[in-house]
C-alpha cells in the first residue's frame, strides 16, 4: 500500500484485534484492509458485534491493535507513546460520542472551547471560533447554558461543534444518532454533511440506521470484523454534488 | 479550565464536600486544640516547675550539680548578679547556699538540708513568701530564723516561736552549730523538700557554714520562657568566668526535662489518630470521585487531556476542600483556642504546688497550632488522593467510555 499518499487521512493494513474475555479469545476484527481519503464523508454500518467501535478505537488510537499497521495523517500510530497518542488526538481527531460525553460541570461554550485551551489558542481567538462554530450547529443563544439544561439533540450539536472547533483532520463518531429520535437524527447527520462540504472535514461515522447510511457518500459494511462490501452510493453523492 | 472544572465538581458534589470539608475542620481543630493544650499545659508545669522553684536558668561553681560540695562556690555573688542584672530577657535573680546538717528540737532530730537564702531576692523571684503556710517569712535583716519545710515542722514536732538547733560543718573545717528561732512553716512544693528543707537567712547560713559572701548558686527567671536557651549563653559570656557555669533548666533539671518530652510524644500519637481519620475521610470521597467520573476522565483523556492533568485535577479537587477545611480551622480553633487561653480549662481536681493553687489549665496559640494541623491535614489528603489520580489518569478511554 502506498503510505506517501498524501490525501490518506486513514489508512489500514490488515489490522485485527482480538480480546480476552475469560480466556476466551474473540476476533473483534480479522484483517481490516482500506483507507479513507480527504474530505470523504463515510458511514460504518454492520450487525451489533461486528466491530464498528472497536475499529473506530483503534484508528483514533484509543485502542491498540492486535496485528497489522494503521497510519493516521500519514504517522504511524504503533510507533506513538501514550502521550504522543493523547497529543496527536488533540490536534487531529475530533471526537462524537453515542452519549453525548460533555463535561457536565461545563457550559456549552466552555465545552467547545475546551480542546482549544488544551492546544494554548489564544482567548480571543478562542472566542471567535468557539461562537462562529456554536453559530454553525445553530445554538448561538446556548453559550452559557450547562449541558443538562439542553435536549440530546442540543446536546449532539455541542458535541459536533467540540468536534469541529479545532479544524481536525478527522472528525470520529461513533453511533453519533443512536440516542436520538429519527427527525433529530436525520436533521444532526445532514447537518455534519454540511460542515463536511463547506470545510471538506473528513466525516467517518458508524450506525445502525438506515435513514442515517442513506445520506453517506461511501458505505463500508463490516460483518464478523471483516469488510463485507465497500461502495460509493451514488444517490448520496449525486444529492450532495 | 482543568481548575474550573476542578471547583465546579467541588460544588457539584455539596453534600460530599461539605463532609469532606467537615472531616478535615474537623480534623484540623482537633489537631490545633490538642496541640495548644499540649503546648499550654506543658508551659504550665514547667512555669512551676522552674519559676516558681529552681529557677528558669542556674549558674553553679563549674561541677558543682554532679558532686557538690561546700567548696565549690560563686565568690562574688553580688558582682555576678549585678552583671545578670543587666542582661536583657533577665526578670530577676537570687542567690542561694546549699550544706546539709542535723536539726533537732527537744527529743525530735532529723537530718536536713541547709538552704540559705535572701528573703526579698526569693521572694521576688520564686515568690517564697507566698509559700508560707503558716507563722510568716523572714525578716529582711538577718535574725537567727529559721523557716521548715512544713513535713520537717512536723517531724521536729515544732511550731513557730520554738527553738530550733542545727550541727554542721563549717567552710573552715570547724564544727558549726547554732540556735534559731522558727517563724514559719513553708510548702516547698513536694513531700521530700518538705521533709528536709531548713531555710536560713543567707547571711546567717554564710555566718554558720563561714562562707563569708560565698554562695552556691544564683537562680534565674527569665522573662520569657522559650528564650532560656539563648539567654543562658548570653549570660554565660557576659559573666565571662570560666569557673562559673550557666545553664538553662533543660540541662540542671535533666530527668524532668525528658519526662516532658516524653509527655508530648501523646501529641504525635493524637495528631497520627487524626491524620487516619482526615485520610479515611477523604479516600472515600476521592474513590468515589473517581468511581463516578470514569467516562468523564476518559472523555477528557479521549479528546486530548494528558494523563498528569487528570492527576492534577483529582488532588486539585481535594486540596481546594483541604484548604477550605484549613481556613474554617484557622477561624474555630483560633477563637477555641483563645477563649481557653483566657479561660483556662478547670481541673477534674485543683492541686497546689509550691504554695499556688492550681485549678485550671491554659492553652497557649503560637504558630505551631496552625502550621502542625494545616500540613497534617494536607499530607493525609494528598496521600490518600494520589494514588485513585493515577488510576483516574491510567483509564483507558475505550474501555471508560463502553460502560454506559
Ligand atoms: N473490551 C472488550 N473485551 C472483550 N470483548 C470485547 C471488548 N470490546 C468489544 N468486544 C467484542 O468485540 C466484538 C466487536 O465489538 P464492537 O463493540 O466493536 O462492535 P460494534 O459493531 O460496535 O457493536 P454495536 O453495534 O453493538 O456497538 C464484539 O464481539 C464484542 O463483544
Ligand atoms: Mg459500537
Amino acid at each position: 500500500m502506498n503510505v506517501q499518499n498524501n490525501n490518506s487521512v486513514i489508512l489500514t493494513e490488515n489490522v485485527t484485534k482480538e480480546y480476552h474475555d475469560n480466556g476466551v479469545a474473540v476476533h473483534a476484527l480479522n484483517g481490516i484492509s482500506m483507507s479513507i481519503e480527504r474530505g470523504e464523508f463515510t458511514a460504518i454500518v454492520g450487525p451489533s458485534g461486528s466491530g464498528k467501535t472497536t475499529f473506530l478505537n483503534i484508528i483514533s488510537g484509543l485502542d491498540r491493535l492486535t496485528q497489522g499497521k494503521t497510519w493516521l495523517a500519514g504517522k504511524l500510530l504503533s510507533e506513538m507513546s501514550g502521550r504522543e497518542l493523547s497529543d496527536f488526538r488533540r490536534d487531529h481527531i475530533g471526537f462524537i460520542f453515542q452519549a453525548y460525553n460533555l463535561i457536565p460541570v461545563l457550559t456549552v461554550e466552555e465545552n467547545v472551547e475546551y480542546i482549544m485551551l488544551l492546544q494554548g489558542v489564544p482567548k480571543t481567538e478562542r472566542r471567535e471560533r468557539v461562537h462562529g462554530v456554536l453559530e454553525q450547529v445553530g445554538l448561538e443563544g446556548y453559550a452559557d447554558r450547562l449541558p443538562t439544561r439542553l435536549s440530546g439533540g442540543q446536546q449532539q450539536r455541542v458535541a459536533v461543534a467540540r468536534a469541529i472547533v479545532s479544524r481536525p483532520a478527522l472528525v470520529l463518531a461513533d453511533e453519533p444518532t443512536a440516542n436520538l429520535d429519527s427527525h433529530t437524527a436525520v436533521g444532526l447527520i445532514e447537518m455534519m454533511r454540511d460542515l463536511n462540504q463547506e470545510s471538506g472535514m473528513t466525516f467517518l461515522f458508524s450506525t445502525h440506521d438506515v435513514r442515517i447510511m442513506e445520506r453517506a457518500r461511501r458505505l463500508i459494511v463490516l460483518e464478523d470484523g471483516r469488510i463485507a462490501r465497500d461502495e460509493i452510493q451514488a444517490a448520496a453523492a449525486g444529492r450532495q454534488a | 479550565m482543568l481548575m474550573r472544572i476542578g471547583f465546579r465538581n467541588v460544588l457539584r458534589q455539596k453534600r460530599r464536600s461539605v463532609l469532606t470539608v467537615l472531616t478535615m475542620f474537623g480534623g484540623f481543630t482537633l489537631a490545633a486544640i490538642s496541640i495548644g493544650w499540649s503546648d499550654g499545659t506543658y508551659s504550665n508545669i514547667i512555669e512551676m516547675f522552674t519559676r516558681d522553684r529552681l529557677g528558669h536558668i542556674q549558674v553553679h561553681h563549674e561541677g558543682y550539680l554532679d558532686r557538690p560540695s561546700l567548696y565549690k562556690t560563686i565568690d562574688d555573688s553580688e558582682a555576678v548578679g549585678a552583671i545578670i542584672s543587666d542582661i536583657e530577657g533577665v526578670e530577676q535573680w537570687t542567690p542561694r547556699v546549699f550544706s546539709s546538717g542535723l536539726a533537732s528540737a527537744g527529743e525530735k532530730s532529723a537530718g536536713v538540708q541547709i538552704i540559705g537564702i535572701d528573703p526579698s531576692r526569693e521572694s521576688a523571684t520564686t515568690h517564697f513568701d507566698k509559700k508560707i503556710i503558716s507563722g510568716r517569712t523572714f525578716s529582711t535583716e538577718a535574725a537567727r530564723e529559721v523557716v521548715l519545710g512544713q513535713g520537717l515542722g512536723e517531724i521536729l514536732k515544732v511550731s513557730p516561736g520554738d527553738s530550733v538547733v542545727i550541727v554542721s560543718q563549717g567552710a573552715d573545717g570547724s564544727i558549726a552549730n547554732d540556735i534559731y528561732v522558727l517563724v514559719g512553716l513553708v510548702d516547698a512544693g513536694d513531700k521530700m523538700t518538705n521533709q528536709t528543707a531548713f531555710y536560713l537567712h543567707l547571711h546567717d547560713a554564710q555566718e554558720l557554714l563561714v562562707l563569708e559572701g560565698r554562695v552556691h548558686e544564683i537562680a534565674i527567671v527569665a522573662e520569657d520562657l522559650k528564650e532560656v536557651v539563648e539567654l543562658a549563653e548570653v549570660i554565660q559570656g557576659k559573666i565571662a568566668d570560666p569557673k562559673l557555669v550557666v545553664e538553662p533548666w533543660q540541662v540542671f533539671a535533666r530527668a524532668f526535662y525528658q519526662a516532658m518530652k516524653a509527655d508530648q510524644q501523646g501529641t504525635w500519637i493524637m495528631l497520627l489518630l487524626i491524620m487516619l481519620v482526615v485520610a479515611v475521610g477523604v479516600l472515600n470521597t476521592v474513590l468515589m470521585t473517581v468511581l463516578e467520573r470514569t467516562r468523564e476522565f476518559g472523555v477528557l483523556r479521549a479528546v486530548g487531556t494528558a494523563p498528569s492533568q487528570i492527576i492534577r485535577l483529582v488532588i486539585f479537587e481535594i486540596t481546594v476542600m483541604a484548604i477550605i477545611g484549613i481556613i474554617l480551622g484557622c477561624g474555630a480553633s483560633y477563637l477555641v483556642n483563645y477563649w481557653l487561653s483566657i479561660e483556662g480549662v478547670a481541673l477534674p481536681t485543683a492541686f497546689t504546688y509550691g504554695g499556688m493553687e492550681y485549678d485550671r489549665m491554659f492553652t497557649e496559640i503560637n504558630a505551631r497550632s496552625f502550621y502542625i494541623p494545616a500540613l497534617t491535614v494536607l499530607f493525609s489528603a494528598m496521600l490518600v488522593s494520589i494514588f485513585p489520580a493515577i488510576k483516574a489518569a491510567r483509564i483507558a478511554p475505550a474501555r471508560a467510555m463502553r460502560i454506559r
